[in-house]
Formats: structure tokens, sequence, C-alpha cells
């Protein structure tokens, strides 16, 4: 008698992560995706960020993800919390054109942009704000999300981890020095005790010891002006 | 009495009867007068509608439109998927109709005027249509009316014992059109009749008999107008740029000008289903400021309709028209302003050079990359102030530690917009990062937050 999650992809044991149930976009942090099933973040379901406030990293979380989408499918960003800076996205090496910035006046209309988007499947990625969300209208955008092959990541106050979700993965940030810590909070595998540390900064390391806090540029030690550097201190 | 509403004819009404006698018998039914302009406005409106299933309509009389589709059977899968078709779009019209197909006209016309319900009333051969014609009354014939009393005191009651009579007999006793009807409907003589010419602009009128005072009801009218174009825009193989949808207000003492509504789109459309899509999204938030007892629909901007190009395997994301699809489905309900594209302008000040345009302008040629700068995702519309404390600035109760800078940046000289700041890369306790200046032309130097690191 097979083991039984290898009857099916959709099976998997609750002590082993989920495998080759669905397409997945590489996150491009080693750290986390080696614990996302499938290695990646999965296209075409509801993926779920939990952000205390904005502008802690979430999008440089997502950015190498989004480099690796086609360039004439446009990436979609519904009813951000504030602007979004075009040079910003250039400094990426990211194309500007790609960007639609949706931004509704009042919530209920953004739920239906989100759900028309995802109907209409032809952007690659949607990215939507939702401070104030019910459940069945999470699991109506879930269920649009299914038939198309879009990245659907919702992000969401902190709040809000304590309520349920139909996603298939979510992921609770915190800003930590030089990148993000990320409490994996759902997903098709074993629970997550610890959080993880994502550096987003180039050439940033785990901190070590809480105590000190790192600096980006070292300061070198330049002689005062009027003093002759001695030769053997050089 | 015409027609009944299934109301009036419950209260004792009969078709046939006259006006004083109905009023005798049911005084709190509502007579209305019978307008024949108005019937034939809407047979016209139907004929126009059938367009898109053949070029070759005829308007025949007693409010028959017949339909040559020996061509379109095939490219509509079959005379049932067609039929179907047909009885759709008419019901989309709000007419009732009943259908018949058959290899000739007046076969098909005659199998439609047949009395009964679930009777076969289509046909594809020949023979078949002999065997379903034989069978059918006198009265359908409108030629053999004339000469009923004599035909049915000889015995002929259906249309078999009519074919069976000698035919130079029947010629000398009665008008030569009723061989020829005869003839025509089995298929022995060829039937001709003028088709409809589609005229050369689209605007078509509906009026109603009541006022209409909720956006809804227009939707609905809106919808047959939207059928008609369909049809019209297919049978001259156009697609339509814009689209203005006027509603006349009552006239008299409260007269105003008819209030117009237009439908801009990104991606020329020929089918009636997609712009009553965006009919239903913009009339959704408009209100009417008057009740409105007319609506015409009107189609300017006409061109070429572009021929379909499909390729052997379909590409994930659609095609560029599905994505102004999308755009054009957005802005219909959201506005036009709310859906951007970035159009970076080069300038120092960020928030001058982070330029966003409505997204059916028409894109522009992309810029040159600005060397790598060190910039946040989330810029602040207005940038707020930050207290200061201890020679530090605070935000959201927390001491912001710079990390990078300064960053100067002085422009805008010839703008009111002067800036001349020192931007620096600030963090807080818990590691977030955010885009700090400082105004240098002020005497205390304030402290200002612009960006989020995101």
């Amino acid at each position: 008698m097979q083991s039984p999650e290898r009857i099916h992809p959709a099976l998997w044991r609750a002590t082993q992560l989920a495998k080759g149930a669905a397409r997945t976009l590489p996150t491009g942090h080693a750290a986390l995706s080696a614990e996302l099933p499938d290695n990646g973040w999965p296209l075409g379901s509801l993926v779920e960020l939990l952000t205390p406030h904005p502008g802690i990293g979430e999008i440089r979380l997502l950015r190498p993800a989004l480099a690796q989408l086609e360039t004439r499918r446009p990436i979609a960003l519904v009813q951000p919390p504030h602007v979004p800076h075009i040079a910003s996205w250039m400094s990426w090496r990211l194309d500007p054109r790609q960007l639609l910035w949706v931004a509704p006046e009042k919530p209920v209309d953004a739920l239906w942009a989100s759900e028309q988007i995802l109907k209409n499947a032809s952007c690659g990625a949607l990215i939507c704000w939702l401070p104030h969300v019910r459940p069945e209208s999470l699991r109506r955008l879930h269920l649009a999300a299914q038939a198309s092959d879009l990245l659907f990541i919702a992000v969401r106050p902190s709040r809000a981890a304590q309520s349920a979700t139909p996603a298939a993965l979510r992921l609770a940030l915190a800003p930590a020095p030089g990148g993000l810590s990320v409490h994996i909070l759902k997903r098709r595998g074993p629970v997550c005790d610890t959080p993880l540390y994502v550096g987003l900064e180039p050439g940033a390391l785990i901190p070590s010891s809480p105590r000190h806090a790192p600096l980006d540029r070292r300061i070198p030690a330049l002689p005062a002006a009027g003093r002759h550097t001695p030769a053997l201190a050089a | 009495m015409a027609a009944l509403t299934p109301a009036a004819r419950q209260a004792g009404v009969t078709p046939g009867m006259r006006r004083a006698g109905a009023a005798a018998i049911a005084p709190g039914v509502e007579l209305l007068p019978r307008q024949a302009q108005a019937e034939a406005d809407a047979l016209q409106g139907a004929a126009l509608a059938l367009l898109q299933y053949t070029p070759e309509i005829a308007l025949a009389d007693g409010d028959t439109v017949l339909l040559n589709v020996g061509a379109s059977l095939m490219f509509f899968r079959g005379p049932r998927a067609l039929s179907r078709r047909v009885a759709a779009t008419l019901r989309a019209l709000d007419l009732r109709v009943s259908l018949g197909m058959a290899p000739t006209a007046t076969g098909a016309w005659l199998l439609a005027r047949r009395a009964g319900r679930g009777v076969p009333r289509r046909t594809l051969k020949l023979p078949t249509l002999a065997r379903r014609l034989d069978a059918l009354p006198l009265s359908l014939l409108p030629q053999a009316q004339g000469r009923r009393n004599w035909l049915d005191d000889i015995g002929c009651h259906t249309l078999a014992h009519l074919r069976a009579l000698p035919r130079a007999g029947l010629q000398r006793r009665s008008a030569p059109d009723l061989l020829q009807a005869l003839d025509a409907a089995y298929g022995q003589t060829p039937e001709l009749y003028r088709w409809l010419e589609p005229p050369n602009q689209f605007s078509r009128r509906i009026e109603l008999m009541d006022y209409m005072e909720h956006t809804d009801a227009v939707l609905a009218v809106a919808g047959r107008l939207a059928e008609q174009l369909g049809g019209w825009l297919t049978a001259r193989q156009l697609a339509v740029r814009r689209v203005v949808l006027s509603m006349d207000h009552e006239r008299g003492r409260h007269a105003r000008p008819p209030t117009e509504l237009e439908v801009a789109l990104a991606q020329p459309i020929w089918q009636a289903s997609q712009l009553l899509h965006l009919l239903r999204e913009k009339l959704n938030h408009f209100t009417l400021e008057a009740p409105v007892i007319a609506v015409t629909l009107h189609a300017p901007d006409t061109v070429e309709q572009p021929a379909a190009s499909t390729t052997l395997f379909p590409e994930p994301g659609g095609t560029a028209a599905d994505h102004a699809r999308l755009l054009d489905l957005l802005v219909a309900r959201l506005g036009r302003d709310r859906v951007r594209h970035a159009r970076p302008t080069p300038d120092h000040r960020p928030e001058a050079a982070n330029a966003w345009t409505d997204a059916l302008a028409a894109p522009e040629r992309p810029a040159p990359l600005p060397p790598l700068l060190d910039r946040p995702f989330w810029l602040l519309e207005i940038p707020q102030p930050l207290k200061l404390s201890g020679h530090r600035p605070h935000y959201g109760g927390q001491a912001l530690r710079l990390k990078r800078g300064p960053e100067r940046i002085e422009s805008g000289w010839w703008d009111p917009a002067l800036t001349v700041r020192d931007y620096f890369v600030a963090e807080d306790a818990a590691g977030a990062r955010y885009w700090i200046y400082r105004e240098r032309d002020a005497e205390d130097a304030r402290w200002f937050l612009h960006g989020l690191y995101a």
C-alpha cells in the first residue's frame, strides 16, 4: 500500500511540507523558500501578509518574485496606503510601464476591482491592501483567484491574525534591523514556531546580539587635519 | 382589441371586442391606442439586431422578419443553436416571437404562424417540409381567404387538399397569387425579396409609455438599443470607439435639454454584451435629474473592425485586448482619474517626478533610467512634520537614528514650489526605515517625513 501522500499531489502529511500541488514563483530569499511548500509563492491562490504598519519592507520582500514576471503583464496595486514611488521601482531595475495603480474611493470598490482583475487574468500580479474586509469577501476573492495564475497578495493589518482566513499561506511580518522577521502563521505543512529572518539590505548579517545596533557605513578612521599620518600605523 | 395582458383577459375582455364592449364589461381596464409607427419602429429595430446573424433580412407584412440563414448555419453551429441565439436576441429586445425554419421562406412563415404549443416548427429538408405543410389549415394562407367559402364548400380544408386540386381549374377560379404562394411554400418556384440595407449612421430612439425615474429602467432600454447596435456593427463590419446615450426629459413646462452620457473606450468593441457591461457600470453611478421619457443611442465614432488574430498556443495572460477591456471596466466604475499608469517626469524634486496619469491615455516612450538611487517605495503625499526631542526627530513615539545621508536636493527655483532639502535615511528602534528631510532655508531646521521604505 502506497504511503497516502504519494497518491495525489494535493495530499500532504501534517509533518511534511506539501509538494507538487500548485505552480509557484521562487521568492528569491533562500531561507524563506526552504520553508514554503513547493519552494515559492503559490500562484492562483490568496497569500496574506500581515504588517503592523505600512513601510516595513513588504514590497522589498516581494521584489525578486515580481522581477521574474513577464514585462508585458502588468502588476496591479489596489488601494495602496500611500503613493507608490516610481523612482524606487526604477532603481530596482523594473519597468514602470508595468505598474497599474487603482485607487478607489470606497473599500467596496476596491474589492470589486480586485475581483475584476482576478477574473480577467491579464495581470501578472495583484497586490491589494485591505484594512477592513469580511471573511466571506476574502473567500470570494480566493475562489476567483483559483481560475487564474497570477500572484495574488493581500496585505492586512497585524490584528487580523486572530481571525480565520481562506488563504493557503499567511505570513506575519515585523521590522528587524537590515531586513524583516517573517513568522509563518499558516501554510500547507508543519507549524512553524520560530520566526525567520530575511535580510533585505545587501550584505546584512543575522544580528547576533541585539545590544549592538549595526551601522550601514563604517566611518573610516581618517586622521585629523594638520597631522602627519605615522608611517607604521597606515 | 388587438392585444391583451393576462389580467385583462381574466377580467373578461377577449380579442376582437370593440372598445365600447370592453369598457362595458371591464371598466377598470386601461385602453391604449394602437400606434402603427411604434410597431414599425420595433420591427425595424428587431431586423437591425438580427443583422448579426445574416446580412440578408427582409421585412414582410404581418409583422414578419425573414432571415436567409443558409450560409450562417455552419458558422453558428447548427440550426438548433442558431434558433436559440435568435430567440435570445429577440427576448433581449422584449419581443414575443414565434420562430419557424424551413428551406423556403413562405414555408417557414407558415410554420411559424401555425397555432399550438410544442408543434414542430423547424425542418431542414423539402420532403419533411411538404409533409408538415400538408397538415396546415387553409386559414393560415392569406391568399386563400378570398375564396374560403367556395373552398370550404368543396371540402378543401388543408393545404394538402389544395394541392390535390387540378391546377388549371384553380388558376381560373381564384387569384393567380394563390398558386404562386403555394408553389413558393413547397419550393417549386424561387422567391425573391428585397434585402434590408443597414443605415449609414446608427442613431436609434426608443420612446416609452411612462416616465422612467430609475437608472435600472434606463439600463433595460439601453440593453435593447445595444443589441441593435451590435447587429448594425456586424452588418457593416465596423467597431465603435465612442457611444453616446442621450436621455430625453419631458416637454412642456419643465422642459430641459436631453442628458448625455458618453462612454469612451480604449479598444474598439463590436459586441453588444461588452457594451452593455460598460453601460451598466456607468449607469450605476449616474443619478437622473428628471424623469426620462425616451432614450437614444448614437454611435458617432466608428472604425474598421480589426481582424482577429489568433495564436496557435494561447499565451497565459491573454492578449492586449483583454487588458484594455479590464481597464475600460475599471474606468467605467471607478472613474477615469482613479486608474493610473506611471508617467515619471525628469525632475529632481521627488513629488514632481512621481507623476501618474490616467491609464487610458496614450502610452509614452519610456524615460531613460536614472542612476541607482536609494528611494523609498511609499511616498507621502504631504510631508509630515516631525517633532524634535533632544535634537532627534521623533515619529510614532520613537526616536529616529540617521543612517545615511545627507543628500541635498535643491530645485524648482522657477516654480513657486522651491525645495531646498537635505534628505536622510533614518531608522527607528524596531528597524523600520524612513526617508526624512530637513529644510534648509529656515532659521531653525524643521524635519519632515517624506517616505517609507517598503
